[in-house]
């Protein structure tokens, strides 16, 4: 009987790599709560930006050949730190060529609006990622850093008996994601541009009255969304080999953080996230592995039938 | 200081304003009366910029305002006090004042225009930290009052403060909305239904029926008007 249940070991280790993936979900659902809570607007592009953060890891890396001038190390940073101004402006100009221009459509409905700007981003998913299958091909890449195949090793009870390893790459990714939903919710509470994003998404019409330029604030926000979407696919790019439909493997993730942690609420995407990478790793010790890819769509499930207001989500705040 | 001439919106098919033309000088207090419907929401839209004009001219302080866009007319000294309040509910009533000096560039200029606020609603000091969507109405009403006051602007535009609210409530946003013309010398445009309380305030004042201007004068001449008195008043 005792063999069936799994070691002290497995249950640690399994903990561990379910909180460090949790992060960087954690982060990608940050990014996409960010533009579903200000804007209003459900981003059907988020897996191709993930995928774009990716490619531009491995530019930076292989094809700048950075990783080999530099090393592997300070290349990923700065990779990670260069990724958020670039597809900030990358999504700048997609709001500005293409979702505010199809929302300021004359006598276009608020609701209305909402819907063509949703079809937009269905078209640009699918822009990116047949243009990225053109540009670098269906074979599956990584980014080959050394600290992919490298592990902190902890001994948890001191006894030597007990070890848990930390793969490198995801302590790295963690520690990002972490600093990154950090930065993001200081800039959202503690800066006059934050309370501005917050107000627009509060109520548009009064923000308008304050003297906020809302699409401007959409505009900030769905180059923010990006940035960070495209951080985190630098990082998971270390220990995760990819290939122009990567996002696919992201999106349900995504999708079911955001909604886990509160529809509207962006800093409870982050632990929507989290929780995400637990239960999937959880269920490793315990279900076959032809059943691990449901577990996160029953827990969505039950969380939805449960409390459709997400674990964090306040049911009053969006009236 | 403010001046339409002319203006008129339409929503669809629907005429909401038509040929409205009024002027508002530095320092008075105009109030524009009328029942629902007749348009008095849309004239103070027409003049923040919301909503398009079909014909007509706004002018603020000789600029014509129709290059203006909505965004950059508080910029230019024009508040706000929508209709219902809409307050930034969950946001705290200290963000919401902070969101008021959104227009203002110094600083100091705005942490002292919050304090003055706080200290003419000393009800909301009690209360900064608090989320605005979970104030009373009356409280929220002197939330907006003092929103839009954060911003020093040269003009207020009320849209129905007295809306939803207790009668001892009203009469005291009308006291501090007095106050403010009294103390600041701030040119007032007052939109009301509560035709008695807003003509005895005003300097002067305008009726509005179905988009049109069918009389103005001095509040005393309105409140003794046949016209009036039958229509809004009651008598
Ligand atoms: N967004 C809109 N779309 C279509 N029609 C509208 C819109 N807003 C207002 N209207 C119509 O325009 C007319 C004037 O409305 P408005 O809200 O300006 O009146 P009001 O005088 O403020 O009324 P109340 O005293 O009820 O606040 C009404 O007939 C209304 O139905
Ligand atoms: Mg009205």
């Amino acid at each position: 009987m005792t063999d069936l249940l799994p070691s002290l070991e497995t249950v640690l280790q399994t903990l561990a790599t379910g909180l460090l993936v949790g992060c960087t979900y954690g982060l990608m659902c940050v990014a996409l709560g960010l533009i579903f809570g200000i804007m209003r607007l459900i981003n059907f592009a988020q897996g191709d930006f993930l995928m774009l953060g990716m490619y531009f890891g491995l530019a930076v890396l292989s094809g700048a050949g950075l990783g080999a001038t530099i090393g592997p190390l300070p290349a990923l940073i700065f990779a990670g730190l260069a990724a958020i101004p670039v597809f900030f402006v990358l999504g700048w100009v997609i709001h500005a060529l293409l979702l505010a221009r199809i929302a300021q459509r004359r006598g276009a409905t608020e609701g209305e609006a909402h819907q063509t700007q949703l079809i937009m981003t269905l078209g640009i998913s699918l822009v990116l990622s047949n243009g990225a299958l053109m540009a670098f091909g269906s074979t599956p890449v990584s980014l080959n850093v050394p600290f992919a195949s490298q592990a902190f090793i902890l001994d948890p009870l001191g006894a030597g008996d007990v070890l848990v390893f930390l793969n490198e790459a995801r302590v790295l990714a963690a520690v990002a994601a972490l600093a990154a939903a950090g930065g993001l919710y200081a800039l959202l509470h503690r800066t006059d541009l934050g309370r501005q994003l917050r107000a627009s998404a509060d109520n548009p019409l009064a923000a308008t009255y304050m003297g906020i330029d809302v699409v401007w604030s959409y505009r900030v926000t769905f180059g923010l969304g990006f940035g960070l979407t495209a951080l985190a696919g630098v990082m998971v790019a270390t220990y995760y080999p990819f290939q122009p439909y990567v996002g696919l493997d992201f999106v349900i993730v995504m999708y079911a953080g955001v909604v886990l942690g509160g529809l509207g609420s962006v800093m409870g995407s982050f632990w929507g996230g989290v929780i995400i990478g637990l239960v999937q790793q959880l269920s490793t010790l315990v279900l076959p592995l032809q059943l691990q890819g449901t577990t996160v769509f029953v827990v969505f499930l039950l969380i939805l039938l449960i409390r459709p207001q997400g674990l964090f989500g306040r049911s009053v705040e969006r009236a | 200081m403010l001046s339409l001439e002319g203006v008129s919106v339409r929503y669809g098919g629907l005429s909401a304003l038509t040929d409205v033309s009024l002027s508002v000088g530095e320092g008075e207090f105009v109030t524009v009366i009328g029942p629902n419907g007749a348009g008095k929401t849309t004239l103070m839209k027409a003049i923040s910029g919301v909503v398009p004009l079909s014909a007509g001219r706004i002018r603020l302080g000789g600029q014509d305002l129709a290059a203006v866009p909505a965004q950059r007319r508080p910029h230019l000294g024009l508040a706000h006090v929508p209709e219902n309040r809409q307050v930034f509910s969950g946001l705290s009533v200290l963000e919401n004042l902070e969101l008021g000096t959104t227009p203002l560039a110094d600083r100091a200029q705005s942490a002292g225009n919050i304090e003055h606020v706080l200290d003419l609603f000393p009800i909301l000091r009690e209360r900064t930290a608090q989320l605005a969507g979970t104030l009373s109405g009356g409280q929220q009403q002197m939330l907006a009052i003092g929103r839009a006051l954060a911003s020093t602007p040269k003009v207020l535009l009320l849209d129905e403060p007295s809306m939803g609210l207790a009668p001892s409530i009203v009469d005291m946003i009308f006291e501090r909305i007095a106050r403010i013309h009294r103390e600041t010398g701030v040119t007032v445009v007052l939109v009301e239904q509560r035709a008695i309380e807003a003509l005895e305030l005003c300097t002067r004042a305008y009726v509005l029926t179905t988009g049109r201007v069918v009389a103005s004068g001095s509040g005393r001449d309105l409140m003794r008007s046949e016209e009036v008195s039958r229509a809004y008043l009651g008598a």
